[in-house]
């Protein structure tokens, strides 16, 4: 009798563990989002989780991640360093995710991929862009990896273009200038160019700043128009890069290629506030709804939010997929073994059972390399952004070329 | 030689922006000897009050210049007589140093508030007009402005002069004991001199709005210049400050073209800070 009991016991135990493990099996893969949803970036936040509901949506629709759904859980770092720190141990403590997403301010990031880190949990950031995270003081944050391109990346880009340029508008760029405020951003992109114009073979002619928000930019632009570079390279808040658009003609200076890095002059009401003047004006951007992969899923996307896709909705969407493939790949959701596959993870062209990449590159891959003589780690090397320019009052892409059926508008008319 | 002569242009237009606040600006102190720190949150409320006149009634911010001059007199008549007046009686420097710097905040911050953070404009059908005048262009917009801007000056230095509240105005700025002796009503002027400062404020950001985006914390850079304009023109110096603006105008385009753009800021402010030396140990010589 002892005996049944014991074995009627045994059975017992291991009936409940069965089921509990086929429960589990069944239980949903939990992304962990950390990003703003509060406070004075939280515009930007719901941009990226509607990236991200997107795809879980379309891989949940279609099956899941082996045979398992995905739920986001989300977590608001609020801008604040400290809060991120605190969110990302409460989804890996509390709420066992399996995998992490974030942040949207790179400091916030920093903070969160070392909780990731010590926690074993992997982690993709889709937007954060500052060149430092995968430098060699982060050598050991070996959980984390980087979709989209660096800060160094977007202006090497912008070079890149301005070479490219010569076989659509057969005159070669030789002279570049740089229009920029004197704040950070500014900094960054005179830092960027150094570092990349002797590799285009750009001469550097000036060096034009100003502080933000100013009076007047009739001086800045007079410098520019003295110095005639055969490009301008710019970076401004929208106060600025309207009126510097303005105060281009106002001293009739048209140069013929001008190129931002994204801030002001992709603002919304950049093109509002200018009308026709801000034609021929090109910026970096990282999705633009015309691209030839992005156009599809841009229907879709607006179809349910009433907005286009934007550059931080379709990297987030990437990087759920990029989770997908990695973790089908891995065979579990084992922190290590899924650190593994995304750093095995070799994407060319389309996600498996997905579709096209629908960012201006066509292949995502993790590596080491070496960027301008500073070594990085696990960074998506492929990554590209896109270059449009406001053609009849919309953002056209016209770069990379492969990307676009749009030719580039040379020389710009600012009419 | 073309750029030289389009820089003094730039910097005579400029300047004149320059002028009209350090006018309105030095107004008010001399009659108060109070510094209006919130002149350039005045310039900014201009702006929006301009903007919302141009889209609810579809007029032309020019046509909005006497709408508004008229309303920021108001306004400033009202915080004169509320705020401003009764803290005038602390005789506490410290205590109207922070009611206007407050003000300013208040004001700034109300805007953003209300308006949101985006930078606005005004389209007109004629604000992508320029004119070629030999080496020269000039955008219509800021030429318009440039002439309003000297027609309001010259009328405020005739007002000041030769019409009885102008003569009042002056007589309290000079002395205000000896002005209630015979008879005039200092409170009264403390009003008409606030409101008309404010008003000044209001008309040059009402000029602005041709060329300039409209935003919450458009009129810090312009303040902090008034600022610099009244103290190289002299306080309460009425014509001292409108060709201290014009110089301020010229000095930053000049820099900007035979330095470097990137030092027009710095260097202004170093002349700025040697005029205030040089006056100092000047008088101190004299005594």
């Amino acid at each position: 009798m002892k005996k049944l009991i014991s074995i009627l016991s045994i059975i017992a135990v291991l009936a409940t563990l069965v089921v509990g493990l086929a429960v589990a099996d069944e239980a949903p893969i939990k992304i962990g989002t950390i990003y703003a949803m509060s406070g004075g970036n939280a515009a930007i936040g719901e941009n990226i989780l509607r990236g991200i509901d997107f795809a879980v949506a379309e891989i949940n629709a279609k099956g899941g991640v082996n045979g398992r759904m995905l739920e986001v859980v989300r977590g608001d770092h609020a801008g604040d360093p400290a809060q991120g720190k605190s969110e990302a141990e409460r989804l890996i403590t509390q709420e066992h995710v399996d995998v992490m997403m974030g942040c949207h301010m790179s400091t916030v990031t920093e903070v969160v991929a070392q909780v990731c880190t010590q926690y074993g949990v992997p982690m993709i950031t889709a937007i954060s862009t500052l060149d430092r995270l995968s430098d060699p003081d982060h050598e050991a944050m070996d959980y984390f990896f980087r979709l989209c391109p660096l800060n160094s990346v977007y202006v090497e880009d912008m070079l890149k273009y301005l070479k490219d340029t010569a076989t659509q508008t057969g005159e070669e760029v030789k002279t570049i200038a740089i229009f920029t405020d004197r704040a950070a951003i500014g900094q960054e992109l005179i830092r960027c160019v150094d570092l990349f114009k002797d590799k285009y073979g750009f001469e550097l002619v000036a060096t034009v700043d100003y502080s933000s928000n100013a009076t007047d930019l009739s001086a800045q632009v007079l410098a520019l128009k003295k110095a005639n570079p055969d490009a301008v390279l710019c970076d401004s808040y929208i106060g600025d890069a309207t009126l510097f658009v303005q105060t281009l003609k106002a001293q009739n200076y048209t140069p013929k290629l001008i190129v931002a890095k994204a801030n002001g002059f992709t603002d919304p009401a950049f093109i509002s506030n200018l009308g026709n003047l801000a034609n021929g004006v090109a910026s970096v951007v990282e999705f633009n709804p015309d691209l030839i992969n992005g156009k599809e899923i841009n229907e879709e996307f607006k179809a349910q939010y009433g907005v286009n896709m934007n550059g931080h909705s379709a990297e987030s969407y990437t990087v759920v997929w990029i989770f997908k493939t990695a973790i089908e790949a891995a065979g579990s959701t084992d922190g290590a073994a899924v650190r593994d596959a995304i750093a095995k993870l070799d994407i060319q062209g389309e996600f498996p059972g997905g579709r096209k990449i629908i960012l201006p590159y066509d292949r995502i891959h993790f590596e080491n390399y070496d960027l301008a003589g500073v070594q990085h780690y696990r960074d998506n090397t492929s990554a590209s952004v896109a270059i449009a320019q406001v053609q009849d009052g919309e953002w056209k892409t016209v770069w990379p070329f492969d990307f676009t059926d749009t030719k580039v508008l040379y020389p710009a008319p600012l009419q | 030689m073309s750029t030289f002569l389009q820089a003094c242009v730039n910097g005579l237009l400029m300047g004149g922006f320059y002028s009209l606040m350090g006018m309105g600006q030095n107004v008010i102190f001399g009659v108060m000897k109070i510094v209006n720190f919130c002149h350039g949150e005045m310039l900014m409320v201009g702006m929006y009050l301009t903007y919302f006149l141009c889209t609810t009634f579809g007029l032309d911010p020019y046509l909005c210049v006497p709408l508004v001059a008229i309303i920021m007199f108001f306004l400033g008549a009202v915080i004169q007589h509320t705020l401003i007046t009764p803290s005038l009686g602390t005789k506490s420097f410290t205590n109207l140093l922070f009611l206007t710097v407050g003000l300013g905040l208040l004001l700034s911050n109300g805007a953003l508030v209300l308006f949101g953070s985006e930078y606005r404009t005004i389209p007109t059908s004629y604000s992508q007009v320029y004119i070629n005048l030999g080496p020269v262009t000039l955008a219509l917009p800021r030429l318009i402005s440039f002439g309003v801007l000297i027609v309001v000056s010259i009328a405020l230095f005739a007002f000041l002069k030769y019409s009885t509240i102008g003569k009042q105005i002056r007589a309290v700025s000079q002395n205000p004991v000896g002005a209630e002796v015979v008879g005039i009503n200092t409170k009264r002027i403390y009003i008409l001199t606030y409101g008309l400062g404010t008003a000044l404020a209001g008309i040059a950001g009402a000029l602005l709005t041709g060329f300039y985006t409209i935003f919450p914390t458009a009129g810090a850079s312009f303040g902090f210049r008034a600022l610099i304009v009244v103290v190289v023109g002299g306080l309460g110096s009425i014509p001292g400050a409108f060709f201290a603006g014009i110089f301020l105008g010229l000095l930053e385009t000049m820099v900007a073209l035979f330095i470097s753009p990137s030092y027009s800021d710095l260097i202004v402010f170093v002349t700025f800070i040697v005029i205030l030396v040089v006056r100092q140990l000047i008088i101190i010589r004299r005594k």
